[in-house]
C-alpha cells in the first residue's frame, strides 16, 4: 500500500518526464540545496554551457518567485522583536524539472491572490508574445525603473525567465476558491 | 580609508576583491546572494568611500561574472552607475566586462550594461580558457 502509492507518484512524475519535484515549503538553502544537485544533474546529462546556466538561472527565478511571493504561508505566532518576522515566514510551492527530448522544463505553482491575477496575465502575456529584442528592450528599462510596489526583487524575474527560454513561457491559472488562484508557470529551455 | 576590501567567494556570492591601493577592483564568480541588499551593502559603501576620493585618479574595475540572478543585476547596474558618475567628475574610469564564451546571455548583458556608460571606458573580453 504504502509502497504503491508513492512508486506511483513517483511514475506519475516518471511518465512526465520530471527529473526533480519538490513539494512544500520553500527556503533559500532548499533553493541552494536543489540547486546544486541539479548542477550535477546537468554535468552527468553533459548538457552545454548555455543550456546549464539557463536551467539553473531558471530554476533560480522559479524557486525565488516561490519563496517571495506566494500567497501560501505559515509563520510562527510571535517573531522575536529583533526582526520583521520575514525569517519566519516560510512559503509554499511546486517546482518540477523535467526532460523531454533534448530540452529541459522547468514548471513552478503556487496559490496567488486573486486581486493579483488580471496584473500577473497581463505582465505575462506581454513578455510572453514579445520577441527577444523586445525583452532585451524592457529588461533595460525595467532594470532602471523602482520597483513596483509590493515587490520584493528587481521586478526582472519574468524577463529573466523568458529570455533564457529557448521557447515562448507558458503560464496557467487555476481558481481555487474566491480568494486563491493557482498560478503555474512553465519555461522551456 | 582603509586599502583593500577582500570578500572571499562563496557558493552563492561573488569574490570581491578591491584592491584600492592598486586602483585594481574586481568582482568574479556567481550571484545569486539569499540576500542581495546584504550581501552588496559593504561593497556600495567600499566603493563609495573610494571613488569620493579618487578625484582625477584612474581606476579599472573587472567583472568576471558566470551567472547572476535578476536581483543581482540590479546591484551590478549600481556599481555601473557609481562609476560612470566617478568618470563624469574627471576621473580615468576602466570598466572590463568578462563573458563566458560559451555563455552569450552574459555576453549580452554586459553589453546592455557597456551601453549605458558614456564617459567610462567599457571593455567587453572574454574569459580567458
Amino acid at each position: 500500500m504504502l509502497a504503491g502509492q508513492l512508486m506511483d507518484l513517483r511514475s506519475m512524475l516518471h511518465s512526465q518526464g520530471v527529473i526533480f519535484a519538490y513539494s512544500g515549503y520553500v527556503t533559500e538553502p532548499v533553493l541552494s540545496g536543489v540547486g546544486e544537485a541539479l548542477k550535477q544533474k546537468l554535468t552527468i546529462d553533459d548538457a552545454d554551457t548555455k543550456t546549464l546556466r539557463s536551467v539553473f538561472a531558471i530554476f533560480v527565478e522559479q524557486m525565488q518567485n516561490i519563496i517571495r511571493y506566494s500567497a501560501e504561508k505559515a509563520h510562527q505566532p510571535m517573531p522575536p522583536a529583533s526582526d520583521a518576522g520575514a525569517l519566519n515566514e516560510i512559503r509554499y510551492g511546486i517546482l518540477t524539472i523535467g526532460r523531454e527530448g533534448n530540452d529541459y522544463m522547468v514548471c513552478a505553482g503556487n496559490l496567488v491572490r486573486q486581486s493579483d491575477v488580471p496584473r500577473l496575465k497581463e505582465r505575462l502575456s506581454r513578455i510572453r508574445n514579445m520577441s527577444k529584442e523586445e525583452l532585451k528592450a524592457l529588461y533595460k528599462e525595467q532594470l532602471r525603473a523602482d520597483p513596483e510596489q509590493g515587490s520584493k526583487g528587481a521586478g526582472l524575474g519574468f524577463m529573466e525567465i523568458a529570455r533564457r527560454a529557448t521557447q515562448p513561457i507558458d503560464f496557467d491559472f487555476a481558481d481555487v476558491d474566491g480568494e486563491y488562484s493557482f498560478f503555474a508557470l512553465k519555461a522551456t529551455i | 580609508m582603509r586599502d583593500k576590501l577582500d570578500i572571499e567567494a562563496t557558493s552563492r556570492t561573488p569574490a570581491v576583491v578591491f584592491d584600492f591601493a592598486n586602483n585594481h577592483l574586481k568582482i568574479a564568480g556567481e550571484s545569486y546572494p539569499e540576500d542581495v541588499t546584504e550581501f552588496y551593502r559593504p561593497v556600495f559603501d567600499a566603493l563609495d568611500a573610494y571613488l569620493g576620493k579618487l578625484d582625477k585618479g584612474s581606476c579599472r574595475f573587472d567583472f568576471e561574472l558566470i551567472y547572476l540572478n535578476s536581483s543581482s543585476a540590479k546591484a551590478v547596474m549600481m556599481l555601473m552607475d557609481k562609476l560612470e558618475a566617478a568618470a563624469k567628475k574627471g576621473a580615468a574610469v576602466d570598466v572590463h566586462w568578462f563573458y563566458d564564451k560559451e555563455d552569450d546571455t552574459m555576453q549580452e548583458l554586459g553589453e546592455e550594461f557597456g551601453e549605458d556608460l558614456e564617459t567610462a571606458m567599457f571593455h567587453l573580453e572574454k574569459m580567458p580558457g
